[in-house]
């Protein structure tokens, strides 16, 4: 295990952890909320795209992302609307607005396939020379700011006023709509914070990762999303913790490659699923519930 | 009640209407349909093949073609070639290598259409399968890249490990060490041939284990010369020669497909009715591939270098030629033995200098 | 009351229902093509096209209900068990794994005769998809894990491992190797009808859709099901098992998934492939929910959505837009639906 290959995996989890990152903590403060959004990946991939075509019609990164976060919101509320102003079954609104992302994503960002774009501009910290040290300290700006905007997140859910209402709507909506609260107001913000958040998360694929656009191309990672709000018990603060582990797997398989080490993609690619569900086991075991109990009414059906 | 012969009603009426205009066609001299595997944006291989057939119908009066993009390379593929042999293809080129199967369970219901595949090697009267010798052609890549490293570590990203990207990685480092006998290729495969976001961490990857020039057979090699433009290293590009545009400091050359001669060709003789099938395989100096012009960090002894061995490769100089060991010591082309055009789907092992496993 | 009388009762509502599907599809048809107008594509000439394609044409017909096979047994994969209130969204997963079963049992018994061979791969694709649906059945009947994350997860985990056998141990050794499984003897392939692709899997499709009805409506386990699916605490206090029930039903809903990969790999494919499903198992989903769970409804929402998918053809020829702009058209007919029921029903 030399230097090198121990500072590359690190760095590539990082990088490859962020926008899982962002995605999860969308997911969880919409889940706070009592609402499971199954459409995740379409919230990212409308973002991604969106990004992208912003990027390549003004030249400006940023004013793209900001794009990405809004089309991430906007799309999102749409979903917000169906299950809280309609009542609609979650699930399956989740699931349909996932084709609906997919599409839209591919039609907003086809005429801008293969456009060069400069993407968000790198921030180098000083002092750690070249090669895999220096990568740990040249990141975009999302980089950065993902671990301080977990923390944000976490501070908003349980030291706001605001958090309190969300996570009482999501434990109890009656309750809270007793105590004085609006529910349904409540679900609204958190889902527009959710889609911002998804909407930043996919355009950290195509403004920093890639740089580039192409269909589908946020393979899964919205479902990784969905299942890293259970790794993390929908606490933001461990969501890092599991972004970095889900990200890392991906990262571990490639260094080892370049380092000339013999594994197979797949089954490194699938550990972070395996360990989730030991995960899942073992507090299942110990029956603790750590989700806000009116997303159990949806999401768990039969309980 | 009533409602059930009104919708047919509607739905007839609709389509007596359509029928009138659908009738009415032009005819053109031939009706080309073409499948792309992605996007034709790509600075990669569904560019080159999109160059290729522009260029057939400029040369081509009164060619229609019609093409899709992104055809994924299962059975929906079947379908879209389907759809265009009934708006009247009767060439179609499918492009990429999971095509095929499709494209001839369609040749043999449709003998009267003539399909070209890029890169099987199936066979029938109105099947025909083409494309470039690459795995000889990376050779002058190699030495390109052998001259311009410092750190004589060379990394390649390969997106799916069949014998004939195995084989470019080899004709690679062969060339790589004929000019610097240090020089060693690192290998990290994607598992797809466009996964963009691992094909980003593989070039990273790459880099941070110390090499300065990289590479890759992929479909599209847009994603890692931006990468690795971005961390100052080298690129040499793969599929097509537009690639160069994406690194301006970085690029030292590259390979690309110039498939338009074979396409012009090939329409020709369908519309004159001598169509043959055939394996087509060609590569540098017999009009398949071409070296992609320079960059300007290369300095001119190293083009006259890397000129001249493509020269070499053209007239028909043939690295792999015995004795040839891999990267355990076994010898695997005898003295005196060579391998040919048909073997270069067959390689299971890396050279020596080449880092990594290839089964 | 008698008999005609029900009988029209029911010819009534499903008469409401198919025209009140009518006025959905409409009212979609028209928001897409304001849409297809504004990205500058003509609507009309693709609604037209694909009129055409799909009723003028024997090809398009039969392409129609090659579409729909894998969703009408996606389709009952999931709605078996929300009859029982259990969500399964693991179709993929099922899919593949029933595919990747049966093509062990197509590599290993290659020297049999179709007659025996097909009958021990459809067996093998039940099974395959059945013990992946099984798994989150366990952790659920266990009171460990919700089926709906776990059934989630595992649609992750199956394509990994079909990746890992077609990269490794089941690399075809002719072609170039791509990576992909040999293609299967003659014998292993699912017999099509007249020259076209329509195969034996909607045989399968249309049994597994009438035993299902017969089920529900037909037998004591049926009624059992929607007892526990109405209220479980009752039905365990009525002495029903709802341990064995969980297992038995979430293996036989993961089976009926993987006879739709088996039929994927043994008619269409003819090999094992990385890429089997388009997301089929999400689809049927949709199509299921869509239908209430009936599999009269299930028909018309396959056949629904596999007009759909033509319609994505017919852009992706004519109009040169990218197929999955269709997902749009899709999400929106549901959207539709779905916003059409407000206040509170459990479904």
């Amino acid at each position: 295990m030399s230097a090198a290959l121990i500072a590359g995996v690190v760095a590539s989890s990082i990088a490859s952890g962020t926008s899982l990152l962002y995605a999860t903590l969308g997911e969880i403060v919409g889940e706070r909320a009592g609402i499971v959004n199954l459409g995740l990946e379409g919230i990212l991939l409308v973002g991604a795209a969106t990004g992208f075509a912003v990027t390549a019609q003004t030249g400006d990164p940023e004013v793209g992302l900001a794009a990405a976060a809004l089309a991430g919101a906007a799309v999102n509320l749409i979903f917000a609307y169906l299950v809280v102003g309609r009542r609609a079954n979650q699930l399956a609104t989740g699931l349909c607005l996932m084709f609906f992302g997919s599409g839209l994503s591919a039609l907003i960002g086809r005429p801008f396939v293969g456009t060069l774009i400069t993407g968000l501009p790198r921030l180098h910290l000083p002092g750690l020379g070249a090669g895999a040290a220096a990568r740990l300290a040249s990141y975009d700006i999302l980089v950065y700011l993902a671990a301080p905007t977990a923390v944000l997140i976490w501070w908003l859910l349980f030291r706001t006023r605001w958090g309190l209402v969300v996570r009482a709507v999501g434990e109890n909506p009656a309750v809270a709509y007793a105590a004085g609260r609006r529910p349904a107001s409540a679900q609204y913000q958190a889902l527009a914070l959710a889609g911002l958040l998804g909407g930043i998360a996919g355009a950290h694929l195509s403004l920093a990762l890639t740089l580039t656009w192409a269909e589908g191309m946020t393979a899964g990672r919205g479902f990784i999303a969905i299942a890293l709000v259970i790794f993390a018990r929908w606490n933001p603060l461990w969501a890092m913790a599991g972004a970095l582990l889900f990200g890392g797997a991906e990262a571990l398989q490639l260094q080892l490659q370049a380092a000339g080490a013999d594994v197979s993609p797949f089954l490194m690619n699938m550990i972070p699923y395996l360990l989730t569900f030991l995960v899942l086991i073992l507090w299942g075991w110990n029956r603790q519930s750590a989700a806000p109990a009116a997303l159990g009414r949806t999401w768990f059906g039969v309980e | 009640m009533a409602r059930i012969p009104v919708l047919l009603a509607a739905w007839a009426a609709l389509g007596l209407f359509a029928a009138g205009p659908a009738a009415a066609q032009d005819k053109p001299a031939l009706t080309v349909g073409a499948i792309y595997v992605g996007s034709v944006n790509d600075y990669g291989y569904n560019r080159a093949m999109k160059d290729g057939l522009e260029e057939m119908k400029k040369a081509i009066p009164g060619l229609t073609l019609i093409a899709a993009e992104n055809v994924p390379e299962t059975a929906e593929s079947e379908r879209i070639m389907e759809g265009m042999i009934q708006q009247g293809a009767r060439l179609i080129f499918a492009t990429s290598f999971g095509h095929q199967q499709f494209a001839f369970n369609l040749a043999k219901t449709h003998p009267d259409v003539v399909f070209e595949h890029a890169g099987g090697w199936m066979q029938a009267a109105n099947f025909g399968n083409f494309f470039g010798a690459t795995q000889t052609a990376w050779y002058p890549m190699g030495v390109a890249a052998g001259k311009m490293t410092r750190s004589n570590t060379l990394g390649f990203v390969v997106g799916v490990p069949i014998g004939y990207a195995i084989g470019n990685v080899n004709a690679f480092e062969m060339g790589a060490r004929s000019v610097n006998p240090q020089a060693t290729t690192r290998v990290v495969v994607t598992g797809g041939w466009a996964d963009k976001a691992k094909e980003a961490a593989a070039a990273n990857a790459l880099i941070d284990q110390g090499a300065d020039v990289v590479t890759m057979h992929v479909d599209s090699p847009a994603t890692i010369i931006q990468v690795v433009e971005q961390r100052q290293a080298y690129s040499i590009g793969f599929q097509s020669i537009e690639a160069r545009q994406l690194a301006p400091n970085g690029w030292l050359t590259g390979l690309g497909f110039t498939w338009g001669p074979f396409m012009t060709a090939t329409a020709r003789s369908v519309i004159a009715g001598t169509f043959k099938p055939a394996m087509v395989r060609l590569g540098l100096g017999q009009g398949m591939m071409a070296v992609a012009p320079f960059g300007k960090a290369v300095p001119a002894d190293v083009r006259e270098l890397v000129t001249a061995a493509a020269d070499r490769v053209a007239k028909g100089f043939n690295p792999f030629t015995g004795p040839v060991t891999d990267n355990t010591g076994a010898i695997r082309i005898k003295d005196g033995e060579s391998w040919g055009g048909a073997d270069m789907g067959k390689f299971d092992w890396y050279v020596d200098g080449v880092i990594g496993k290839a089964k | 009351m008698p008999r005609s009388a029900a009988t029209i009762r029911r010819v009534e509502t499903a008469l409401a229902a198919a025209s009140r599907f009518a006025l959905v599809t409409l009212v979609a048809l028209g928001a897409f093509a304001a849409l297809l107008t504004a990205a500058g594509k003509d609507p009309l000439k693709a609604y037209v096209d694909t009129v055409l394609y799909v009723f003028g044409n024997a090809y398009g017909f039969s392409e129609l209900l090659v579409r729909m096979i894998p969703l009408l047994l996606t389709a009952v994969a999931v709605a078996l068990p929300s009859r029982m209130g259990l969500i399964n969204v693991g179709g993929e997963g099922q899919l593949y794994m029933g595919a990747w079963l049966a093509t062990a049992g197509a590599l290993g018994f290659s020297d049999q005769p179709a007659v025996v061979l097909l009958p021990v791969l459809t067996v093998l694709g039940f099974v395959g998809g059945g013990l992946w649906a099984l798994i989150a059945g366990l952790l659920r009947a266990l009171r460990l894990v919700n089926e709906t994350i776990s059934t989630l997860l595992l649609n992750y985990v199956a394509p990994m491992i079909v990746g890992f056998f077609i990269f490794g141990p089941w690399r075809s050794p002719e072609s170039a190797s791509y990576p992909q499984s040999p293609a299967f003897v003659d014998a292993a392939r699912l017999p099509g009808f007249l020259h076209t692709r329509v195969n034996a899997g909607l045989v399968y499709a249309l049994v597994c859709l009438v035993l299902y009805r017969l089920l529900m409506t037909r037998t004591r386990w049926g009624l059992e099901m929607q007892a526990i699916g109405g209220n479980p605490e009752a039905a365990r206090q009525l002495g029903i098992p709802l341990f064995r029930y969980i297992l038995a039903v979430m293996f036989a809903a993961g089976g009926v998934a993987g006879i739709a990969g088996m039929v994927e790999v043994t008619a269409i494919q003819g090999r094992l492939v990385s890429e089997l499903s388009p997301g089929y198992g999400f689809i049927g989903f949709l199509v299921s929910w869509l239908a209430r769970g009936g599999a009269g409804g299930i028909v018309v929402m396959s056949f629904l959505f596999a007009v759909i998918s033509s319609i994505g053809d017919i852009l992706q020829i004519t109009q040169g837009l990218p197929f999955a702009v269709v997902d749009i058209l899709m999400a929106v007919v549901l959207f539709i639906v779905l916003g059409r029921r407000p206040a509170g029903r459990a479904r």
